[in-house]
């Protein structure tokens, strides 16, 4: 299979989980429908409606993990082309990336030093 | 029709994961149980709560469903039986499980639900805390098999498996896909004593089915994921390779579960900490190990 169609598959599939799930809904249908009662439908919070609004802006605060996280999220980017040739490649693809490690983990021991790594 | 056999497989196994998942906890071994809870779902009402954000609480459980099944498609259970062997398979199993997180923050804030909404913004922290350490194990396999190829993976394997060669490597990822899976000691998102289920809390009859068999099937599929590239695959001697990855399949299965069950459920802050201070240190030596290993001997 060439890769287009791979992906076709991949895609296939996708649209026949949908399909799936679609038809388990079908099927529940048959089964009866919900009534509309008072009350029902609250959200889980005792039986009441919560006291404060729910969608409000919230503090994430690991937000120094956060940033870190970009970091070495946008380096393993780099890593997966480096790791298929690393062999052929050698030492050299060892040092090279040894250095790019040594300076990303300097970071992370940096961020460490300056309270990055704990919920603010 | 391989792609079919596959799927069908995968609903198998986690049929399978539902009947060890009841018997490691209440330690009764019953066949028919997940069965009839399934149908029982389906005949009871799925009430949506009111003023929903009605895409994403719709969306939410059959995202995580797509996710697992995708992530599973790239996997071999015997050299044959795989849907497609893409070039990139070791790259694409991540970027399918990915949608993981985006299912469970849709699912804390589609309801409109306190409990739900802590729960999907608890996962995100978790996310941070395990992401790095999906990747960065997979990529000590993939210099090892010099490709991304999961069949070439196994192959590479053939002399020695890598949970031998990289035993620090299979420790990260086993504990990573326990908390990819939000399975016990890391079920932050659907925490049963403190969020009364989390982001499961607001669904109910066949969404909430859906989002148990999803989950099932996430399970599986990391199970086979941790086989595929630690356990040598469908390799193994006497018995034909299928029975191979199957009896390994369910062990790793078997183990995830077990180990929930010996552990207390760990804090948000606490989990993140142990993975940044602890864990990437680790897996930046794995894969310097496995770097000098592969060059000394490969």
């Amino acid at each position: 299979m060439s890769s287009l169609q791979q992906y076709g598959l991949l895609l296939g599939i996708t649209i026949g989980t949908v399909g799936f799930v679609l038809s388990l809904f079908a099927l529940a249908r048959t089964f009866g429908k919900a009534r509309r009662e008072p009350g029902k439908d609250v959200p889980a919070t005792a039986g009441q409606l919560s006291r404060d609004p729910v969608w409000v802006r919230y503090h994430a605060r690991y937000y120094g993990y956060a940033l870190l996280f970009l970091a070495f999220d946008m380096e393993m980017a780099f890593m997966y082309p480096w790791a298929v040739v690393y062999k052929q490649v050698g030492l050299v693809a060892l040092l090279d990336m040894g250095v790019f490690l040594a300076i990303l983990f300097l970071g992370l021991l940096y961020g460490w030093s300056q309270g990055a790594l704990r919920r603010q | 029709m391989t792609s079919l056999l596959i799927i069908l497989l995968l609903l198998a196994g986690a049929y399978l994961v539902a009947v060890l998942e009841a018997w490691i906890a209440n330690g009764r071994l019953r066949f028919a149980t997940p069965v009839l809870a399934g149908i029982a779902m389906l005949g009871r009402e799925s009430i949506v709560p009111r003023q929903p954000d009605r895409i994403f609480f719709e969306t939410a459980p059959v995202l995580l469903l797509i996710s697992a099944i995708l992530g599973a498609m790239v996997l071999p259970l015997t050299p044959d039986l795989i849907t497609t062997d893409l070039a990139t398979g070791a790259l694409f199993i991540n970027a399918a499980l990915v949608y993981v997180l985006v299912a469970l923050l849709m699912a804390g804030w589609g309801p409109d639900g306190a409990y739900a909404m802590i729960g999907g913004w608890r996962f995100l922290g978790q996310l941070i805390a395990y992401a790095m350490l999906i990747v960065m194990p997979i990529t000590a396999v993939a210099m090892r098999a010099e490709s991304l190829l999961t069949t070439q993976i196994v192959v590479s394997q053939a002399g020695l498996w890598n949970i031998v060669y990289q035993p620090l490597g299979f420790g990260l990822f086993f504990v990573a896909a326990m908390a990819l899976a939000f399975l016990p000691p890391f079920d932050l998102a659907t925490a049963n004593s403190e969020l009364a289920s989390g982001v499961e809390a607001e669904y109910s009859g066949v969404r909430l089915a859906v989002f148990r068999l999803a989950r099932l099937t996430l399970v599986m599929t990391l199970a086979a994921a941790t086989v595929v590239f630690y356990l040598g695959g469908w390799q193994g001697p006497w018995l034909p390779p299928w029975a191979w990855s199957g009896l390994k399949i369910l062990a790793v299965t078997a183990a995830m579960l077990l180990a929930g069950r010996l552990m207390p459920r760990i804090r948000e802050a606490d989990l993140m900490a142990w993975g940044w201070m602890l864990g990437i240190p680790l897996a930046l030596l794995n894969i310097f190990l496995v770097g000098v290993l592969v060059l000394v001997w490969p």
